[in-house]
């Protein structure tokens, strides 16, 4: 089994001293689902964003699909980077002035240098898999927050990534509109996927997860499989989180 | 990374100095071409130039400092008198834009539109060839005086072209204005409306006492930007021959030849005079916001 | 008790409008004499243009009108459409070619260049060029580069607090100066020059306003993407910000057409510059009121049209509109 992601006493404080990440180490392998918890304010946002360089470090080391990134990496290491590694946020930001369609085939089109008809092609596709293919041509702006999230994962992965980052996808929408984002998730990992997801889902993480990742003040609290994460919880700290999640 | 930063900044410095350096040599080219050279000794000159209008006393023999400072003042008698007169028209038009008689509001609508889309300059000419220079002479009452000599107020004295200046850039700056303050005043929600209303307040009293202070921090921003613009505005005074700052400065410019430090002291007098505006606006933007504050 | 007031504020408004609209009436029909517009049409239109060359400027404002028109009533959609916009941006390179003459046309001097044409052409000129200048400003204030950011703010505050007219006559007495001995270029080249500087500054600001309205995220969501910051720049952020700021970029064009009345104090015959010297003729001593009425409405359609292009320019950009 090759690692996809491994992270080394990872290091990141913020400029009024706050320490979000504080010596987090870890392993990602390929076509594994790591399922990341932990409290508001834990350090989950900083430390998937360290993964495709959209916060700087300021200890340890990554290594992402065999490219290395640290304190001082340059530009092109991050590019290479985020070519490669997709990634969903909480607030979908889809761009409102493309068409769902444009949105999907710009970077293919301007990254990869894709035909424009190929990538249009390959868009539908993934539209069809989200199960919203009839939405191609409507704005954003029209879309449901469930829609806008599943355009957002065609997005990301009309670039044929290796490995996905989700930052609580399903926080945004609808408690009736989560189902269909979780399902699409749930698609994709069964396709074999790498992905890293942050949330709150205990019932999605029970199932697809093949690790559960428990963290609070910046850094590892346990790493477990999701049966005993869920039944039997090694840590004090990761048993009182379940207790008020379940409540 | 961090280095190729320092180089593009260096780069970018580089390019400036160089253009600037490039455009000063051509400068100095030029002034040797034409014998002039910098200084600024000649402003102790006399001026030789008559002024119509002096709030001090002014002579042709007097120096062109002595004339600059002359226009200074006048530019500030215009521009105080008109941020007082447009900030009245401005909140009255805007107010009449919010009010329940449909006519008044029409009006105001229609003044807005009309004003904004004539130039500046077009207005000003017409207030001065057609309103005051058409001016039949007439006494109202004995202590007002018309005609198309000036106006004679209470023994105060003033010029046509004055007073065609000060109304071309009231009516002008008082139409955006009134946007502002109707915008400020749609900023506030209905229900404060409705509010004063059931507590049996009258419509003007509530708009004065409820809504516009409401307004105000929306309002005193844009107001600001408008003073300052009806300052920049009032050097159109030139057109129809006031004697303000910039229509001495170019008379200046003109006999002398000293485009370049002419225009240095024009951009002093003026970051001077926006510096009075803004600064003061400041100071009545903390005083209004502070009893705001205060109050509640 | 309100309502009388009301009632009374109505009747003294009508009396007002009434004793007004009476005023205008028995001037229109005894005092006013319209010859010093009917008879000098050409002369608001071209200028001095000689006169077997008029079809030019007329040629080209007749396009102008028709595209106006074209654009605010034509199909919504089809190839009409979608060449409009190249249509438009030719227009600029096409007036100016009509105007100056060469390749295979007469030449004719600046000197001959007058009434709406020129204002137009000031107007789209200065506009053209101050636009990207603006925009390259708004993103020097914004740069991460102190240079580059101290530069660009200090040059839009300076521009900023000096009148425009000073910088149109110093425009006009100081760009020679500043040019090599030898170099020189036109009046009118000079005017749109200087316009184009001043206007560029206020666009600036208005083009800030709308980078400033662009959520960070939207960067971050193209930049992992793998766009290049260029790129990210180019066809994510710009073509929002530029949309934002649509509205007060209008203001501001609308604000540059009223604005080239001030080149007639400095001596070019533009509209309202060939109106003063209309004024100073004998023949038409005098009709001040006719003149600028006149104006007033040539200057209102002009800056009407201008605002409804750009009203209907918002909506087709209006992602949730053009959509079907
Ligand atoms: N841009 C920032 N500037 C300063 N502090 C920040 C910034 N972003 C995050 N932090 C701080 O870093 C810590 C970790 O934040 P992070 O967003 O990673 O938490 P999280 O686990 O994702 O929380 P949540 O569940 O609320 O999204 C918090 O204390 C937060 O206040
Ligand atoms: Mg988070």
């Amino acid at each position: 089994m090759t690692v996809a992601i491994r992270a080394t006493d990872l290091v990141k404080s913020y400029s009024q001293g706050v320490r979000a990440l504080d010596g987090v180490t870890l392993e990602v392998n390929r076509g594994e689902v790591l399922v990341v918890m932990g409290p508001s304010g834990s350090g989950k946002s900083t430390l998937i964003r360290t993964f495709n360089g959209l916060e700087s470090l300021d200890g340890g080391a990554l290594d992402v699909l065999g490219v290395r990134l640290d304190a001082t990496h340059a530009e092109r290491q991050v590019r290479e980077i985020r070519k490669r590694v997709g990634m969903v946020f909480q607030q979908f930001n889809l761009f409102p002035h493309l068409s769902i369609l444009d949105n999907i085939t710009l970077a293919p089109i301007k990254v990869q240098q894709r035909a424009k008809a190929a990538a249009e092609q390959r868009a539908m596709d993934l539209l069809d898999q989200m199960g919203i293919r009839e939405q191609a041509h409507k704005y954003p702006a029209q879309l449901s927050g469930g829609q806008q999230q599943r355009v957002a994962i065609a997005r990301a992965l009309a670039l044929d990534p290796e490995v996905m980052l989700f930052d609580e996808p399903t926080s945004a929408l609808d408690p009736e509109r989560v189902k269909e984002v979780l399902d699409a998730m749930r698609q994709l990992a069964k396709g074999g996927m790498t992905m890293v997801v942050v949330t709150h889902e205990l019932g999605f993480a029970r199932e697809v997860a093949d690790r559960v990742m428990f963290m609070d003040r910046g850094q590892v609290v346990e790493t477990s499989d999701p049966e005993t994460f869920f039944s039997n919880a090694r840590e004090e700290r990761s048993r009182r989180f379940l207790n008020q999640m379940q409540h | 990374m961090r280095q190729r930063r320092l180089l593009v900044q260096v780069g970018v410095a580089a390019l400036l100095i160089g253009l600037l350096a490039l455009l000063v040599n051509n400068l100095a080219v030029n002034l040797i071409r034409t014998g002039l050279g910098l200084g600024f000794g000649w402003l102790g000159r006399p001026a030789g130039f008559a002024l119509a209008e002096t709030a001090l006393p002014y002579a042709p023999s007097d120096s062109y400092l002595w004339a600059l400072t002359i226009g200074w003042l006048n530019s500030l008698k215009v521009i105080a008198a008109g941020l007082v007169l447009a900030t009245g028209l401005g909140v009255a038009a805007g107010a009449a834009r919010s009010s329940n008689n449909r006519l008044l509001r029409s009006l105001a609508a229609g003044y807005v539109a009309l004003i904004r889309q004539v130039p500046l300059l077009l207005q000003l000419l017409f207030w001065y060839f057609v309103a005051f220079l058409g001016l039949p002479s007439v006494p109202i009452g004995g202590l007002i005086r018309l005609s198309n000599q000036g106006i004679q107020l209470l023994g105060l004295n003033l010029s046509v072209e004055f007073c065609a200046v000060l109304v071309g850039l009231t009516v002008f700056t008082g139409a955006s204005i009134a946007e502002i303050v109707r915008g400020g005043i749609n900023a506030v929600p209905r229900g404060q409306w409705e509010a004063f209303r059931s507590l049996g307040l009258g419509e003007g009293l509530g708009l004065r006492r409820i809504v516009l202070p409401q307004a105000l921090p929306a309002i005193l921003p844009a107001l600001t930007s408008q003073y300052l613009n009806l300052a920049k505005n009032s050097t159109l005074a030139i057109a129809v021959g006031y004697a303000d700052l910039y229509a001495v400065s170019d008379t200046t410019i003109t006999q002398t030849g000293r485009a370049i430090e002419g225009f240095l002291l024009l951009l002093l007098s003026f970051l001077l005079l926006n510096l009075l505006i803004s600064g003061g606006m400041a100071a009545f933007n903390r005083a209004v916001l502070g009893r705001l504050n205060r109050s509640r | 008790m309100n309502r009388w007031l009301d009632r009374g504020i109505t009747l003294l408004l009508l009396a007002l409008l009434g004793w007004a609209g009476w005023s205008i009436l028995h001037w229109l029909l005894v005092g006013a004499d319209w010859s010093v517009v009917t008879t000098n049409l050409p002369l608001y239109a071209v200028g001095s243009f000689p006169a077997d060359q008029r079809w030019r400027p007329l040629l080209w404002m007749a396009a102008l009108i028709t595209l106006t028109l074209l654009t605010l009533t034509g199909p919504k959609r089809g190839w009409v459409r979608r060449w409009l916009p190249l249509v438009w941006i030719a227009m600029a390179p096409l007036g100016l070619w009509l105007l100056a003459g060469g390749l295979g046309l007469l030449p004719v001097g600046t000197r001959s260049w007058g009434g709406l044409t020129l204002t137009l052409l000031l107007t789209g000129g200065s506009g053209a060029l101050a636009l990207p200048l603006g925009i390259l400003l708004a993103l020097g204030r914004r740069s991460e580069l102190p240079v580059l950011r101290w530069s660009s703010a200090a040059y839009i505050e300076l521009m900023r607090a000096v009148p425009l007219i000073a910088v149109l006559f110093f425009g006009q007495l100081l760009i020679p100066l500043f040019l090599p001995p030898g170099l020189e270029i036109n009046r009118v080249l000079r005017a749109v020059v200087a316009f184009a500087l001043f206007a560029a500054a206020y666009i600036a600001e208005d083009v800030r306003g709308g980078l400033q309205a662009i959520p960070p995220t939207q960067r971050e969501a193209a930049a992992v993407l793998g766009l290049s910051p260029r790129q990210v720049l180019q066809l994510v952020v710009l073509p929002q910000a530029l949309r934002v700021a649509l509205p007060s970029l209008t203001n501001q064009a609308v604000g540059l057409l009223q604005n080239t009345s001030l080149m007639a104090i400095l001596g070019l015959v533009e509209l309202l510059g060939i109106s003063r010297s209309l004024l100073a003729n004998p023949a038409f001593i005098g009709r001040y009121l006719e003149v600028y009425l006149w104006l007033a409405a040539v200057y209102w359609l002009a800056c009407s049209a201008m605002a409804l292009l750009a009203r209907h320019l918002e909506v087709q950009l209006d992602p949730a509109r053009s959509a079907s």
